[in-house]
């Protein structure tokens, strides 16, 4: 969001409280979501409801292309439309809700580091597997991507995309990586997660921060999809305390779902 | 013993061994980890084993070009300077690193590669400079378009172009990552302690190039220079681990100054210009010749032949008047 129009939304948003019919839109659940975007979804689904606020999960085959950034998730607040956590955090901040304030300055500091970690390194991760991985991309993220639309215009738009994801990982210097070291650096990352955690309940002290809502999104979706190959599971289910962290969370904020 | 590893880096300047940032993080990793390392310092990308610098060549005959490969092969090779990290901080360098890649980088290639007058007084021209011919015509060209693709892909948006707000988002960006950095350093000499870590060498890469260089658009350092934590790290890192960059370097500096006040920086500018228009008159007088247009032996002839005739009636006339 451009710094102007990001002004504009703190300012409308801080006029009104939050109503009952918030929505977040994501794409299909059954067929259509994948897994880089799913993770991204229920982050923001678990922020909220860490934040207490009430929203309404809506299932669109076009969700992507409604999104103002082009990225999923998007809520729908009022008369208002924010994509993506970040912009969402600020804007709950603006109405009032926030998890962050107890932290003091370093400790922010190493809260926006670690999230900072999470999308350089899993989320990539993620988007590496599904797009870049032939066999992946073959069964699971093209069909899947391309379920709503009829042939061709489904097989375009996959090819279209993944053409995109590919040429991104070559820009960032990931288009070089194998899958087993793309599975490294996610060890990499839940290793540095692992040691961050320790054995307290939350990332920062006793309370749940924004932190806690995306490590969770992330690492509970790895877990609890399906892929081609079980290694990017297995390879976060060797750390014991973020699997207790993921079902603390689970049965804290997500009991009456029941997944 | 077995030969040390070569390292093909871009040349340095303005008080820094080299001008890229990547270059830089290898070089400064080096040094604290005290790898042995055969320094070749180029202009020529073509030259280097891989294409592209940095470029590591190991003893196997192997090439290894992203800074953290080059890293993880010389902790392998025992030159490893995050021994004495706990596992708690080695989590924070992994998770900075990926501040400094997301919020940093994109501000960095804006501000070198994209914005209009940084890229056309200071990057293209030194680039230029140093690059042999024929490649100083179009390689810094095709540079600023990969820059420019790769800020596009990062940002998510294809249709980027330098602007205002877009300077704006990336420099706010940065500047938060600079906050945060200098929060987390504090009053410490290096981000863990007393001795200089792998985190150290890459926020070294990132922000020296920024502190040292002399921009016209010069936003990002003025924010760095704010933060004298951060300004005195790397003026530090420089004293201690590259002293006789700083030096060499200092001494150059004041012979370019004369000639950025030239406007097109063209040698011997007068002396082409009239060759070129002296081989262009020529050029035009030897068509006009060649086709007919202009023709000098003809009218010398015609001269030579019409005068006469008016001077012979002439004294006849005289003559026949004078007797009758």
């Amino acid at each position: 969001m451009s710094l102007a129009a990001e002004a504009f939304v703190s300012q409308m948003a801080a006029a009104e409280p939050w109503p009952e019919n918030a929505t977040l839109y994501q794409p299909l659940k059954d067929d259509q979501i994948l897994l880089s975007d799913h993770a991204s979804s229920l982050a923001v689904q678990a922020y909220l409801r860490m934040c207490g606020l009430p929203v309404q999960v809506v299932c669109r085959a076009n969700a992507e292309y409604m999104s103002p950034s082009g990225k999923i998730p998007f809520i729908h607040v009022g008369n208002q439309v924010v994509s993506e956590l970040g912009p969402i955090v600020q804007f709950t901040k603006a109405k009032g809700h926030t998890l962050s304030d107890s932290l003091d300055d370093v400790q922010r500091a190493e809260m926006k580091a670690y999230m900072e970690l999470v999308y350089n390194m899993l989320l990539t991760a993620e988007l590496y597997v599904q797009w870049c991985d032939d066999a992946t991309a073959a069964e699971i993220s093209r069909p899947r991507y391309s379920s709503p639309y009829s042939w061709p215009l489904g097989k375009i738009l996959a090819y279209q995309k993944q053409l995109e994801v590919r040429r991104k990982m070559n820009a960032i210097g990931w288009g070089g990586k194998s899958l087993e070291q793309v599975y490294e650096d996610v060890s990499q990352c839940c290793q540095a997660l692992s040691q961050r955690l320790g054995t307290q309940p939350y990332f920062f002290n006793k309370q749940a921060t924004e932190l806690d809502a995306l490590v969770f999104g992330h690492l509970f979706t790895i877990l609890t999809t399906r892929l081609t190959s079980t290694e990017l599971a297995e390879r976060v289910k060797s750390y014991s305390n973020l699997l207790s962290f993921c079902r603390r969370i689970e049965q804290t904020y997500f009991e009456d779902k029941g997944s | 013993m077995a030969a040390p590893d070569e390292l093909f880096c871009w040349e340095g300047d303005w008080g820094l061994p080299s001008v890229s940032t990547d270059c830089l993080v290898v070089l400064a990793y080096a040094q604290f980890a005290g790898a042995p390392l055969k320094l070749r310092k180029i202009c020529n990308p073509w030259r280097s084993p891989s294409g592209s610098l940095p470029a590591l060549r190991t003893n196997q005959k192997k090439t290894l070009s992203r800074p953290s490969d080059i890293i993880i092969h010389l902790r392998k090779q025992k030159y490893n300077a995050d021994y004495d990290l706990s596992a708690k901080e080695g989590a924070d360098s992994l998770a900075f690193i990926s501040l400094l890649e997301e919020k940093l980088i994109p501000a960095l290639i804006y501000t070198f590669w994209i914005e209009p007058k940084n890229y056309v007084d200071v990057t293209r021209r030194w680039y230029a400079e140093h690059m042999m011919f024929p490649l100083n015509f179009f390689l810094p060209g095709r540079m600023q378009s990969r820059q420019l693709e790769k800020l596009r892909l990062l940002r998510g948006d294809e249709n980027l172009e330098a602007g205002e707000e877009l300077e704006k988002e990336l420099y706010q960006d940065a500047a938060e990552c600079m906050n945060l950095l200098s929060q987390r350093l504090g009053s410490q000499k290096f981000f863990f302690g007393d001795s200089p870590s792998s985190l150290d060498a890459y926020v070294f890469g990132h922000l020296a190039p920024i502190l040292k260089c002399k921009l016209p658009n010069g936003k990002l350092q003025q924010h760095l220079k704010s933060l004298d934590n951060l300004t005195d790290f790397c003026s530090n890192i420089l004293l201690l681990y590259f002293p006789r960059d700083g030096r060499e370097n200092s001494g150059e500096k004041t012979s370019p100054q004369p000639d950025a006040a030239d406007f097109d920086n063209v040698p011997n500018k007068r002396r082409k210009q009239f060759l070129s228009a002296v081989f262009a008159f020529a050029a035009m007088l030897s068509y006009a010749l060649l086709t007919g247009m202009v023709s000098i032996q003809h009218a010398h002839q015609e001269a030579l032949e019409e005068p006469p005739d008016p001077e012979h009636i002439g004294p006849h006339d005289h003559e026949e008047e004078g007797d009758g």
